[in-house]
């Protein structure tokens, strides 16, 4: 897929979907929210899942979540692959609750 | 043509309004619309007929549709009059025939020859062409200074019909407000625009 | 948003940085953690993946690009020089190639001279350095007033300049694209590239703004 093509597919979230921008340009606040954006879109460029269905997600968890935009995207993303198969709820919470705990070195 | 699109200095458009936080695209379509020409862009049509199609929209359907409606026109336009598409398959919205081939040529750019040099007084043509041209109607038969010279750029009046390639040179020209819009508040304060050779006359010639 | 402290690399949970957390994530970053820790351990996808797309997405399109542009321009003559004979040669030194494609000048902004962009015909717009428009720019009043009463249209944005400011507007009507270098802001000493980059608003560069310091001190 072409960068061009891509832009378009991200650029296509709108209404309250629509990416967080500052004077037009993508903002994240912390590394894992970019983390968390390059996640969605990578896998999605590997063919995990048609980008349509991640909107779909983020959709449903705006309108369930918070008012933290990434956050909602987070849980779309996991909530996208918990259906997809790729990861289990159970395995993320263990392996967040190590994270919590500093058990394990960042990956980022 | 000196139609709506030709917007510099008319009046009762009100103020510039602008959307916070405004996102890159609105809905889909208008993404797919940018794609679209996009990809038929040097292939099917060049830059100077794609606005041409803009411009030859109908004066209150121009003014009334947004700004990717009007590239959804165009594209549609020019995608019909080139016989990529037919008017079954656009109602339709299924090809019946196989993709056309690309039509659009692409010329070699020859070194710059300019008649022109910085700081040349020139006057613009009063020229009003109903086809295509980039000469805007608010600077017709105005003296300015030339600024920079650059190109050459393929000239759009030809460009945008088939004709050509007409290479010329293209010159930033500088006018002050007092010569564009009469008694201006700022008389000192300035407009540069971007102009082909053809629109222009050396002062020693006027 | 309006604080220069969240550049690119801000994360308050790193500052003390080793690349070890000197403090637990919060549950939501454990899970953004968990989330690419299984991913890599799956095979899924790579670390340079996500890297490449969030570094394309916060480096290399939209106003970033015009905004490290100017950022280095005000920190090094030597380069405003060079950006302002050549700009596509100036992009290529920073590495934006894709940029440099597009046949850019680049308009100074200086004590007593201010420029500003539009392009009456159509809607023609350096989106290459950038990124895509904005819907007022290609709107019919700022197409019809820019050209006639650019001081009442720069005033609209809160950009009032005084009178012995000349106002200089450029109306884009060939294939040369402009962008305007604005002034650097007066309290700027000592600033970092990639501090005063996040002062260079997309409005400054067409030039209907001018970059503001941010009332609270940098961090």
């Amino acid at each position: 897929m072409t960068d061009r093509m891509k832009d378009r597919e991200i650029a296509d979230l709108d209404g309250a979907a629509a990416l967080p921008r500052r004077n037009g340009e993508l903002v994240f606040q912390a590394p894992w929210e970019g983390r968390a954006f390059g996640m969605a879109v990578v896998l999605n460029e590997k063919g995990e899942y048609p980008w349509d269905d991640f909107r779909a997600s983020l959709i449903g968890a705006i309108r369930t979540g918070g008012p933290e935009y990434y956050e909602n995207w987070l849980n779309a993303l996991q909530s996208l692959l918990e259906r997809t198969g790729l990861v289990t709820a159970d395995e993320v919470a263990l392996r967040a609750s190590e994270y919590q705990a500093l058990q394990r070195d960042p990956v980022f | 043509m000196n139609g709506v699109h030709d917007m510099g200095g008319m009046h009762g458009f009100g103020p510039v309004v602008v959307e916070k936080d405004e996102p890159v695209f609105h809905s889909r379509w208008e993404a797919t619309v940018r794609a679209l020409m996009t990809l038929a862009l040097r292939r099917y049509f060049n830059l100077d007929e794609f606005r041409h199609a803009i411009e030859r929209m109908p004066a209150g359907d121009y003014l009334r549709a947004s700004y990717y409606e009007k590239w959804l026109h165009a594209v549609e336009t020019l995608l019909l009059e080139k016989r990529v598409i037919t008017p079954q398959e656009l109602t339709a919205g299924r090809a019946s025939s196989p993709p056309a081939q690309p039509t659009a040529s692409h010329a070699e750019r020859p070194p710059l020859r300019a008649l022109f040099k910085v700081g040349d007084r020139v006057v613009t043509r009063n020229l009003n062409p109903t086809g295509h041209t980039r000469l805007p109607r608010y600077a017709r038969g105005r003296e300015g200074v030339v600024r920079t010279v650059n190109g050459p750029f393929l000239l759009p009046d030809t460009n945008a019909h088939g004709g050509g390639p007409d290479w010329e040179a293209c010159y930033a020209v500088e006018f002050t407000a007092g010569e564009l819009w009469g008694a201006a508040e700022f008389e000192s304060d300035t407009v540069c625009i971007d102009l082909w050779e053809s629109y222009l006359i050396g002062e020693e010639n006027t | 948003m309006n604080d220069a402290h969240d550049d690119h690399d801000h994360n308050h949970n790193h500052d003390h940085g080793d690349g070890h957390h000197p403090e637990a994530p919060n549950a939501v970053e454990a899970r953004a953690l968990a989330l690419e820790s299984l991913l890599l351990e799956k095979g899924v996808l790579t670390s340079e993946e996500i890297d490449r797309v969030v570094s394309y997405y916060e480096h290399d399109t939209g106003p970033m690009i015009g905004a490290q542009v100017v950022a280095r321009a005000w920190t090094d003559p030597d380069y405003r020089r060079r950006l302002l004979e050549d700009a596509p040669g100036a992009l290529k030194e920073l590495g934006f190639e894709n940029a440099a494609r597009t046949e850019l000048v680049v308009l100074e902004n200086r004590p007593g001279v201010h420029n500003m962009v539009v392009c009456t015909l159509c809607s023609c717009y350096p989106w290459a350095v950038l990124g895509l428009p904005p819907t007022w720019y290609k709107s019919a009043p700022y197409r019809s007033r820019a050209v006639s009463e650019p001081r009442k249209v720069l005033s609209e944005f809160g950009c009032e300049l005084p009178e012995d400011v000349k106002v200089n507007v450029w109306d884009s009507s060939s294939d040369l694209r402009y962008m305007v270098l604005p002034e650097r802001p007066a309290g700027t000493d000592g600033w970092s590239e990639q501090q005063l980059t996040a002062l260079v608003t997309r409005d400054s560069m067409i030039g209907v703004a001018r970059p503001q310091v941010p009332t609270s001190s940098p961090a």
